[in-house]
Parts: structure tokens; sequence; C-alpha cells
């Protein structure tokens, strides 16, 4: 059994279609990756294993293109173009992430295939196709500022600048909307017979990905402001130290919504004498009014529960916290999760290889978990050209003596 | 409104779902299918109201194009009307807490039951299945266990994290895109099933490389605030302009984008002096050169530092809050992101719109979110064959 999308052909091309080709590859597509024959900018970016920026090495390239395979092709010299014309009429779909001047530019664009009525292409760029911005140099970091995210991130103190969300975020939002984008195109395809072009925007997409600041200004008229570890316009502190070090996030401020959740945290601030005076039944007015109301009350609950806390390790304050029915969370590194028993439980990790590195290790399989169609993981990142003589030879006919030729003259 | 051309049909017309989501994460998800033309119908009732009923635009913004109904599962009555849309969905969806839509008589088999090929995605913190199942979470929480929270902040300060509960959208997405992909295998053959998804496991999905990163090289994640650790170069951050709290991101790749920021600030002679002369004297003296950059950003205006640097081809731009986003961004409204809709109480407003053009296609802005049973008399009478005698009866005895 494979994925839910298997018997899909899709061509992928430039960095912003990444994403988007990782989830429908993943899930079961026939994905194949178009790089230069220097290789994918992907390739270049790092982390590396064991840190040596090799053309295979890069771990960044490992995780974002599992499934896929992948061949060379110079775009920019006629038998390159020809051979991805050729590639083109034998795909369902297009993910072009190159930018408005690769393709297009080449006249291998969209437009160069209007009568392939079929094609479902997915154009993702920074700012869309159109518009004033459309061909402004952007960057993860101006992204997410430009998009707005930026703003809401960040500290208390508004000395400090704001902070960029670290892990290339801004990549991963455009990708999601591109598959929303390519799968709702593929449902309409099989109702009008035809396909179409869908123009996805990266700032548009970090755009609408901003929760409460578009309400806070459509309806009330203000900017959320920043504050450290917690929403933005949020009263209490949520992110507190614990005593290890470590950081666990007390949603909610620490105080209970529920009685039954009051009682279990004041049964184990007993166990340690911590309790103080939060046993008076005066505190549990705090579960019926709005946190809002709650003041010195509040205020004074929330503070010796931060005091418990301040004395505990990490990974308790979270367990503890979570039976007794606070939704408390840890401040983990994303690596802590490998050791966490519940993701095994769930078959969540795909142990598998990576290129260089002679131990199997874990990749994170996917975002949703399918009873009938469950996410596979086939091959790991293709090595560069690593298909080429699979796709050119043995699906568009190109003959062994010929490769060899493009491949002398650098087409592939 | 729609995005495109205004004849085009909505992709996803024809779908219908069923809808028990609340707060945010799974109404990010069903909002995409209403954009998109599914017809969603939302199911409440006083016992179970959307807690962010309270917040009337986040509500809004999220529900929109999205029909609602008022239905009480404690009343035999008022079950058989949810039991009957649901044989008439082909998508359930739903985001409490594991385990509590089963207690509410709904367990994937009895969704089976009343129909065989049913799409059942089910969204919780944790997943259904797995030994803290029952372990809850908000936004915030699972940023924190899946490691986004940790990893974002400045160098020598405690996580900044998220400001919001991005992590309710990403889930969102991944909900959206799952019970589409489960769509398409139903077509293909016939097939319905559970998507059991969990919203950490939507977090850690994002962070494969840092994992991968940890099993092969050992290395920990370190908060690097706004610089810029693959590649290796500086300058890459945010940076104070002359106005309070406004700041310009600006992220130099290369020696040319350098010697460029270093004209536009006025200082050209910068660019050649040796502690900054090359990228990589630059990325270790990067302390002092964000503290010696900031100094010359402040004595100027955000928007045309960020326009002066783009068009000589330094990626830069204003951190740009909500207000600049919908009055001032002349590339969103170049692309309509913003349409209007009109809601019964809260009157005309604008809405986020769908990050994408479709050239055969549009989505939608129709209308917005509804008030409680707004649709349940038509979505009763039209799409569950319930005359107005019925109807009355079923109100009269609180069953709708």
């Amino acid at each position: 059994m494979t994925g839910p999308m298997q018997g899909l052909r899709i061509l992928e091309v430039g960095d912003l279609g990444e994403v988007a080709g990782k989830l429908l590859a993943d899930a079961g597509a026939d994905l194949i990756l178009v790089e230069p024959p220097a290789g994918a900018r992907s390739r270049r970016t790092g982390p590396f294993v064991e840190d040596l920026p090799t053309r295979e090495g890069s771990l960044h390239y490992a995780y974002l293109n599992t499934n896929k395979r992948g061949v060379t092709l110079d775009l920019s010299q006629p038998d390159g173009q020809d051979l991805w014309r050729r590639l083109v009429a034998q795909t369902d779909i297009v993910i072009d992430g190159a930018g408005l001047e690769v393709l297009d530019g080449f006249g291998l664009g969209y437009d160069a295939f209007s009568e392939a009525e079929h094609l479902i292409w997915c154009s993702i760029t920074p700012f869309g196709r159109t518009g004033p911005w459309r061909h402004r140099p952007t960057s993860d970091l101006i992204s997410m500022a430009l998009g707005g995210i930026v703003m809401m991130c960040g500290y208390d103190d508004h000395s400090l600048p704001p902070v960029r969300p670290e892990g290339e975020h801004s990549r991963y939002i455009a990708g999601e909307y591109a598959v929303v984008g390519i799968l709702a195109a593929l449902w309409q395809r099989v109702q009008l017979g035809l396909g179409q072009l869908v123009d996805v925007s990266m700032h548009e997409a970090i755009s609408s990905t901003t929760e409460g600041a578009y309400m806070n200004w459509e309806y009330l008229g203000r900017n959320p402001e920043r504050q450290t570890g917690r929403h933005a316009g949020t009263a209490e502190r949520w992110q507190l130290l614990c005593a290890d070090g470590k950081y666990a996030v007390l949603f909610g401020g620490g105080v209970p919504r529920a009685k039954k959740a009051l009682q279990g945290l004041l049964a184990w601030m007993d166990e340690y004498d911590a309790a103080a005076d939060l046993h008076d039944p005066k505190y549990e007015q705090l579960l019926h009014i709005r946190p809002a109301e709650g003041g010195e009350l509040r205020k004074h609950f929330a503070d010796t529960v931060a005091g418990f806390v301040g004395n505990r390790p990490m990974e308790e304050v979270y367990r503890r916290g979570q039976e007794i029915g606070m939704p408390w969370g840890p401040v983990r590194l994303p690596e802590e999760n490998l050791d966490d028993p519940h993701w095994a439980d769930r078959d969540f990790w795909v142990t598998a290889s990576v290129a260089g590195h002679p131990e199997l290790v874990r990749y994170p399989r996917a975002g949703y978990r399918m009873g009938q169609t469950p996410i596979e993981f086939r091959t790991p990142a293709p090595a560069l050209g690593e298909h080429n003589a699979a796709v050119f030879i043995n699906e568009l006919g190109v003959t062994s003596d010929e490769l060899a030729r493009l491949q002398e003259r650098g087409v592939v | 409104m729609t995005s495109d051309k205004p004849a085009a049909p909505l992709p996803l017309e024809g779908v219908r779902v069923c809808d028990f989501t609340w707060i945010i994460a799974g109404p990010q998800a069903t909002r995409i299918f209403a954009d998109l033309g599914a017809e969603v119908i939302k199911v409440e009732n006083e016992s179970y109201l959307d807690a962010v009923r309270g917040s009337a635009g986040l509500h809004n913004n999220f529900h929109r194009n999205k029909q609602g109904i008022t239905a009480n599962i404690h009343h035999p009555k008022g079950r058989e009307v949810v039991e009957r849309l649901i044989a008439k969905s082909d998508i359930v969806i739903e985001n409490y807490s594991s385990g509590a839509f089963a207690r509410m008589g709904f367990p994937y088999q009895r969704l089976k039951e009343l129909r065989e090929d049913i799409i059942y995605v089910s969204l919780s913190g944790f997943g259904h299945e797995g030994r803290d199942a029952d372990y809850a979470t908000w936004g915030p929480t699972a940023q924190g266990v899946s490691g986004m929270t940790a990893v974002s902040g400045l160098e020598d300060q405690p996580p900044a994290g998220w400001g919001y509960s991005y992590l309710d959208h990403t889930a969102g997405f991944y909900a959206a895109i799952g019970a589409m992909m489960a769509l398409w295998h139903r077509r293909q053959t016939g097939e319905g099933q559970h998507l059991d998804m969990a919203q950490v496991e939507t977090g850690m999905v994002l962070a494969g490389v840092p994992m991968l990163d940890f099993q092969v090289n050992g290395r920990h994640y370190e908060r690097i605030g706004n610089g810029s650790r693959w590649p290796a170069v500086a300058p890459h951050g945010i940076y104070p302009t002359a106005d309070e709290d406004r700041w310009i991101a600006i992220a130099t790749e290369t020696d040319e984008h350098w010697a460029v920021l270093c004209e536009v600030l006025e200082r050209p002679e910068l660019a050649t002096e040796p502690r900054f002369a090359s990228n990589e004297v630059r990325f270790q003296a990067r302390e002092a050169l964000d503290a010696a950059l900031g100094r010359l950003t402040a004595r100027f205006d955000a928007d045309s530092l960020a326009a002066a640097l783009s068009e000589r081809g330094v990626p830069a731009g204003a951190c740009q809050t909500i207000e600049d986003r919908m009055e001032h961004d002349p590339q969103l409204a170049a692309r309509g992101f913003y349409p209007t809709a009109e809601h019964p109480e809260l009157g005309m407003h604008r809405f986020e719109g769908l990050p994408m053009h479709f050239s055969r296609a549009r989505w939608r802005i129709d209308r917005g979110a509804p008030v409680l049973g707004e649709d349940t008399r038509t979505v009763l009478r039209d799409l569950l064959g319930y005359d107005e005698r019925e109807i009355a009866e079923m109100t009269a005895e609180a069953a709708i």
C-alpha cells in the first residue's frame, strides 16, 4: 500500500517548490525533481553531514526531497528545453518554484503549454505573478517581516528587536498552501476536464497566517504588541523557568479553569508543602470569572503557582500538569521529541538512511496519520542526476549514446 | 467577491463537510474548504458552543462562507438531525479533545454506519492513539512541545516563541490537505478513512531538518535571533529606524549587497573597511556590525530605506504590522487580498483572502460567519428533508 496520491506524475523545479513537492511525493505521487546540472540551491543549504558542504551532504536537501526522483537539465540550452517540453507532455502537475525569470524567461512556462489542457501548473513565488512587488528581492527573513509574523513575535522589552521565528517557515506556509491549490485544481479537473494555472503568493500565504492580528485591526483598530513567550496582548506570563533551567509553557497563566484541575493542582503542591494559602475557598471564584477580571486574587494565585513550578523540573511540570487536566507544555528542543515514546506509539518516525551517514536516522513521517493510505518512506532524496537514465532513456526514449552526448555538453 | 474571474467555478463545489470544529485549528481547515466552494455546515449547540464566538471578529474570519445550524445531540430528534447530516456529508471533521466526539456518540464506527465511505478527520493535540492521547493542547502548548518555541529568540534571551497560535493555522492546513488527499483516494477506490491527526505532529514535521542535524551531527539548536545560520552571512537582521518601534529587516547575501547597503546608508567607506571587508569577517564580527548598523538605520524611515535597498537588489523590508498590511501594502491591495462581505450583526467587513489566484476557478468570500443557528431551518428543510411542522416541533422541544 502506498499513499493517496499514487498514480499522479509531477515535475518540480526551483527552490520554492520543494515543500509542496515533498508533501505530494511523500503521499505517493511520482515526482521528478528537475535540477540544473550544478545541483539545486537546496544542496548548498546547510546543515551538512559532518559539516562538510558536499553536493550530497545537505540535510536540508535530504529532508525536503524524500520520495522524489531526480534528473538534471540545463534549461538554457535548446536540447535541455526540448527534454523539458517532452517531460511536461507526460505530466499531470508542474510545480514551478524557480521564480518569474527562469521558466517564463526561457519561454518554458505555463503559457508555452496552453494546448495541454489537462495540465495543472502551480507557480509559487514570493509575491505572486502580478502586482507592483512581483520582482522584489526577498528571503525568509524579509518575507516573514513583510507578511507580519515578525512584528508579533519578540519580547516585552520593545527596545529589543522583534524576532523572526526560526525554521524557514515562509517556505512551509507557501508550500502548504500550494498543495491546497494543487489539490483543489485536481478536484476541479475531474469536473471540468481542464487543468489550470495556480498562482500562489508567499506574501499572501504568510499574511493569512497571523491569527488574531486581523481581528485586532479590522474590528478594534489596534496593532497587537509582541510579548515574551506568549500571545501578543495577553496579560499573564505563560513561559516559566523550571528548576532544571528549562522552560515550561503554562497556558492560561497557571490558573485552572475547572474544579477538578484546581483540586489536582493543590494536591500536587501539597506533596511539596507548597500550596500556601491557595486552599482558601475564595480562590474557587477564579474558576468562574474571566482572566481580565481576576485582579489581585488571580495574580497571587498565578505567582504562587509560578514559585512552585520554579522548584520542579520541566518534565514533571509538563506531565503532572497534563495529568491534572492543565494544557501545559514543555519548551523542548525539536530533537527532544525523539525520546518521547508517545510518538513511537503512533508510528510517527520513519527509520531510513541519509546520504553520507553510516547509521539509519528517524524522519518525521507526516502531518496526517491516514488510516487507509499511510504515508510511507519509499526512497531517500535523490543523488544529483540519479534518475537521468531511468527517465530520459526508459521514459522519453533518448538513446544511451544521446544521453552520453547530452552529458558531455552539460545539458544533463 | 472573487479572487479572479467572477464567472469561474468554485473548485470544491459539490463537496459537503459536516463541521464540528471550534476555536481555531479545526475552523482553519474547514475555512479552506468553504473558501474553495465546499458546502460547509457547522453544527453547534448551547452545550458545545464555539468558545471563539466571544471574539466576534476572529470567529467571523474563520467561519466566513460556512452555514451554521444548531442541533442538540442530547435530544433524540437533535441527534437524528446530526445523523442525517453525516449521512449526506463527504467529510466529518472535529477538533475536540481526544475521545470527546466518541463520547458524544460518534466514534468512527458509528460514522461509518451512517455513511460507509465517510472521511473522518479528528484533530487533537496528541492524536487519538498513543500513551499521551489524553493530553490537551492549545497552540502555545503544541509549539512548546514540538520545539518551535525553544528555537525562536535572541541569543542571550529566553525563548521569544511565537506571539500567537501559529500551529493552529498549521494543523488546519494539514487537516485540509489530508482531507483533500483522502477525497482523492476515495474517488479512485470508493474507500473512506479516518485521519487521526495530532497538532504537535504538524509542528514536528516543520522541524525535520534540526532533527536530522541532531542525529547525524549531534548538534543541539541554539537561538540565533534574526541571523542566518545557513548560509552563514552577515549582516542579516532586524534594525531600528527613525520611528518608535519601527523596524527594518535586511538580509545581505553577497559582498555586492553589502556594498550597496553601505552606499544607501551613506557610509560607502564602511564596505571596504578591513573588519567588514569579507563575509567571513563580517560574520565573525556580526554583533559589533549589527550594533553599528543599527545606529545608521536609525536615521532613516523604514519604508524608504527598504525601497531604496530593494530597488538595488538587496532583500529588505519593513516589519509590517497588520495596519501596514491592511492599509498601506500595495501588493496585497493590487492582488485583491482583502475582499469584503457582510455579517448579519457585525456588518460589512474586510476578510483575509486565500493566497492564490486560479486561471479557471475562483475562491469566494460570499458571506460572514453564521450567527448561531442562522441556517438551521434552510438546511433541515432543503437538505435533510424535514417539513415546516417538524422543524417547528423540534424548535419547541429544544432539539434544534
